[in-house]
């Protein structure tokens, strides 16, 4: 991790403004229109590729190409998207919000373009070929690659890569759901995970270009409308608390199949290349049976707020169908996100929670509407870790007060519940698999991202069993230290002095009667969150720091200086949340 | 440019020589009732005497499949054809339409241009939208005297609304309605209906309407249907029912919501014996004190601005193309644009669905 140094502000207060706001309406623009051709893309694919419903039903008539249609294209459209994500995407798995997350709290260096690039294509293809994965995720990406590029223009304002990812993440989210305001809270609530006010103006701006390319310059359709005129009874915000509860158990249990199933996966001895191939059989025969269970389901989404337009049966069939393909496609490394599909599954399964109300006829009720809306909320909810940005979406996307109000009550205990058992969303446990974990919060997460071989000192005197203390005092003194490491023959740490066990003793005394031997050794595998802990639970001041292979010295690391990493993490941390413009 | 000046000019560029008193007789589709009794006072009777011919109308009442007529041999034919939009664009994709040269079209009496009065959407390439209309619903008033169906939803409502019901026997309209039943919102009926699970929905209510329904073929029988009390619900056209009930004082009303608005298209067929007789008679009749007179007897909605700027009052329910239709996305008085395209390219789906629903029903 490279040290970071605050630097003054180049600017005037009026020019930075400036330039944020020429930041936050470039980042929009570009955003949204990539935006767009990403839906135009893998929608004309979806066309040609008869997987959009209405192709398909203009082949009713023509039973074996649609078959073979249903089969092939998921099958070979897996095929070059294992192989782009093989040889093109350099950590050969799709990138994803997480990994904008990761790039925007440690401020590390971005993926390469080149593997950026591939990753968004191959989502594009696998949407385009029906995969049953989400095209938020990768929208999400294309915001995070877009802001990077602007951020590399190095135009000399601090803590520019976040403020520019997060207005590339605000403006793509504003397109996807015609929600502007929920675009911006969720650039806050999950890429920064804070809220300051230079990052505020940029991001509200991309996320109002956003809106005004989607909604007003192009005329994209919304999601979903619905008509509700209302929550007639009080106790069915006890229902939609229930619907919260039954939707965190489906998020978490579809998270953790995700999860499973990349480790199948990886386990299963298929090649990474052939591994959406194989999903993309497998989908392809489900489909067969139920066609629904293909791409993002946009009409299955709309009928799911519709009275009456599945039976119960068909409807928990169906649910059972799409969280299998969804949870095989993304195990198997199909490229695309986490959160459409369950958005699906939610809503689907609010309408069976609605639908069997309506059948039991026990207690009166407002309709499948608010059931659907709320199962679609509490499902979706603990997997991106936004319940304030799913309850605007909500808003936005219905501009209906009563339903925001259900579903906030169902995203509330969804998201108790599920973080609870699970963790804060899908993305920060991927994370913390790969040792960043932010459930520890902003601070402890970098810390303990870094490892301590990037503060550790190569140059230091070394000490040998058979020095004398007087000497090693002396030498100690003269560099500021109070302790050493001392090393046996092969280059091995075999202890360490600390100033302290000399006073009192002879100048003549050999170390080896004053040392303490070693106990506390840390590898290029501790993290500086690790090393801290370490310190604080023992009253050495210095370590060794060793090959876990050769256990061969590395270099050596003071209490001092995981301390002042500590404070560096903790100040550029206070500095982002409280920095005015 | 008077009328006159204008047929002498279009007479020339179609190359037309002869005189007009041996034209004998030009075949044009007729739709009866009182449409057809508007078109013939506001046009067919005018063009007969001035053109010195006489206007053979021939029933008609939609579908593409009398415009196929080489198989009957003795069949008259056509010459013009007054078709659905959907219709109209079907035929002109099976090359049974000629293609329409819009420059016959007359210009407006200020000297605007016809291509710029026409409102947009209007021309087509195989004819020009004279009239818009729409599919409504309306009931008998004396069947309902204390609660009035008001909404589409009500026309599926056996219960509530007991009685016998009359639907076109072909695809249209209800399908759209079935998917407001369903609270389907306006902008996305088309999408939703292009799916399978669309047609299954349309199917479940005409399920429930089963063995109450009365099929009609020709625009005039809703009327005739709910005037001697057969139904007590109908589908029609707006034109005749407010007709019915304003000149004929049946006691019919129309349910204002679910108008399913569409144009009605002068195309000329591609045997026509007279073509240029043909277009000639569709530049006099879409002129603009012609389609106004038509607009004034029945509340049908003229496709050119200059003639809706001559039209006393908009008649009952006159549905107008330049209407906003977004705004009435959702809750009651929803209106429909029918989207021509997508009948067009779903004729035989639709048909082989209702037949099969026809069939499976033992309707």
């Amino acid at each position: 991790m490279k040290r970071i140094n605050i630097k003054p502000d180049l600017y005037s207060v009026p020019t930075t403004i400036l330039l944020l706001a020429i930041v936050g309406v470039g980042i929009g623009i570009v955003v949204s229109l990539l935006a767009i051709a990403f839906y135009e893309a893998f929608d004309w694919l979806n066309k040609e590729f008869l997987i959009d419903p209405h192709e398909r039903i203009q082949l009713a008539n023509k039973p074996l190409l649609l078959s073979l249609a249903t089969v092939g294209v998921p099958t070979v459209g897996g095929l070059l998207v294992g192989f782009i994500i093989y040889y093109f995407v350099s950590a050969r798995r799709p990138l994803g919000p997480s990994d904008t997350i990761l790039l925007v709290q440690t401020r590390g260096s971005p993926q390469p373009f080149g593997s950026s690039i591939a990753s968004t294509f191959a989502a594009v293809l696998s949407l385009g070929c029906g995969a049953s994965v989400g095209q938020y995720g990768p929208l999400v990406y294309l915001g995070t690659l877009i802001g990077s590029i602007v951020n590399s223009l190095k135009l000399k304002i601090p803590n520019l890569q976040a403020i520019c990812i997060a207005s590339g993440v605000a403006a793509a989210i504003s397109v996807a759901f015609n929600a502007p305001i929920a675009g911006m809270v969720f650039a806050h609530e999950v890429i920064l995970r804070h809220f300051s006010v230079k990052a505020f103006a940029p991001t509200t701006v991309a996320a109002a270009i956003g809106f005004i390319f989607a909604n007003v310059i192009f005329d994209r359709p919304p999601l979903f409308l619905v008509v509700f005129e209302g929550v007639q009874y009080s106790y069915e915000f006890i229902l939609f608390a229930v619907i919260g509860i039954l939707g965190a158990l489906l998020a978490v249990g579809y998270a953790k199949g995700i999860l499973l199933c990349q480790s199948y996966a990886s386990r299963s001895g298929i090649p990474v290349a052939f591994r959406p191939m194989v999903a993309g059989l497998i989908l392809g025969m489900v489909a067969l049976q139920f066609p629904e269970v293909l791409g993002v389901g946009q009409e299955s989404l709309r009928f799911a707020t519709i009275g009456g337009a599945f039976e119960l049966g068909e409807l928990t069939i169906l649910i059972i169908a799409k969280i299998f393909v969804t949870i095989l496609c993304l195990g198997f490394g199909f490229a695309g996100g986490v959160f459409g599909p369950i958005l699906l599954i939610g809503i689907l399964c609010g309408a069976l929670f609605g639908g069997i109300l309506d059948q039991l006829q026990l207690i009166g009720h407002s309709g499948v509407v608010p059931y659907a809306i709320c199962g679609m909320m509490a499902a979706a909810t603990p997997v991106i870790g936004a319940p304030l940005a799913m309850i605007l979406i909500v808003f936005e996307l219905t501009r209906n007060y009563d339903l925001t109000t259900a579903a906030m009550v169902a995203v509330v205990f969804s998201n108790l519940l599920a973080s609870r058992m699970f963790g804060r969303s899908l993305f920060d446990v991927q994370l913390a698999s790969r040792g960043f974990d932010l459930s520890l919060g902003r601070v402890n997460a970098l810390i303990s991202y870094g490892s301590v071989t990037e503060i550790m000192r190569t140059e230091y005197p070394i000490f040998r069993t058979h020095d004398k203390i007087g000497k090693v005092a002396y030498q100690l003194a003269h560099i500021g230290r109070t302790a050493g490491i001392i090393v046996g023959t092969n280059e091995r740490p075999v202890g360490v002095v600390h100033v302290r066990d000399c006073t009192g003793r002879p100048p003549t005394t050999s170390l080896k009667d004053v040392m303490n031997p070693e106990t506390m050794r840390f590898s290029e595998s501790t993290n500086v969150g690790q090393a801290l802990e370490a310190f604080r639970q023992s009253d050495y001041e210095v370590a060794p720091i060793v090959s876990s292979k050769t256990q061969k010295l590395l270099g050596i690391v003071y209490e001092s200086d995981v301390i002042s990493k500590y404070r560096e993490i903790a100040d550029r941390i206070r500095q982002e949340e409280h920095e005015p413009i | 440019m008077n009328r006159f000046s204008s047929l002498l000019w279009l007479s020339l560029i179609l190359g037309s020589s002869t005189t007009w008193a041996d034209n004998g007789e030009l075949i044009i589709s007729g739709w009866g009732g009182a449409y057809e009794h508007a078109q013939t006072v506001s046009y067919f009777q005018s063009f007969e005497e001035e053109h010195d011919v006489r206007i053979k109308i021939r029933p008609y009442n939609g579908g593409i499949g009398p415009l196929d007529f080489l198989e009957h041999p003795g069949d008259p034919g056509w010459d013009v054809l007054d078709m659905t939009e959907s219709d109209a664009l079907a035929a002109c994709n099976e090359r049974l339409l000629k293609e329409f040269d819009k420059s016959v079209l007359i210009s407006a009496p200020d000297g605007t241009a016809a291509t710029k009065d026409f409102f947009d959407g209007a021309i087509f390439k195989c004819g020009v939208a004279h009239v818009s209309y729409a599919d409504v619903i309306a009931y008998d008033d004396r069947a309902f005297p204390n609660v009035k169906p008001n909404s589409v939803a009500d026309f599926f409502d056996i219960e509530r609304f007991p009685g016998k019901r009359a639907l076109p026997r072909r695809p249209i309209a209800f399908l759209e309605w079935a998917m407001l039943s369903y609270n389907v919102p306006v902008s996305q009926i088309y999408d939703l209906l292009s799916t399978e699970r669309g047609f299954k929905l349309v199917s479940k209510r005409l399920n429930q309407l089963k063995g109450n329904i009365v099929w009609w073929e020709q625009g005039h029988e809703p009327v005739d249907l709910l005037s001697n009390g057969e139904v007590v619900m109908a589908s029609g056209f707006n034109g005749r029912f407010d007709d019915a009930r304003v000149n004929h004082d049946i006691p019919i009303s129309i349910i204002p919501d679910g108008q399913f608005v569409q144009l009605s298209v002068w195309g000329i067929h591609r045997q026509a014996q007279r073509p240029d007789l043909a277009a000639q008679f569709i530049a006099f009749a879409t002129s603009t004190d012609r389609m106004a007179a038509l607009s004034n007897l029945l509340s049908y909605g003229p496709t050119r601005k200059s003639a809706l700027d001559r039209i006393y009052h908009y008649a009952g329910t006159m549905p107008l193309i330049t209407d906003n239709y977004s705004n009435t996305e959702l809750g009651f008085n929803r209106r429909i644009r029918a989207d021509s395209q997508w009948y067009s390219v779903t004729e035989s789906i639709r048909h082989q669905w209702f037949e099969e629903w026809l069939n499976s029903n033992g309707e």
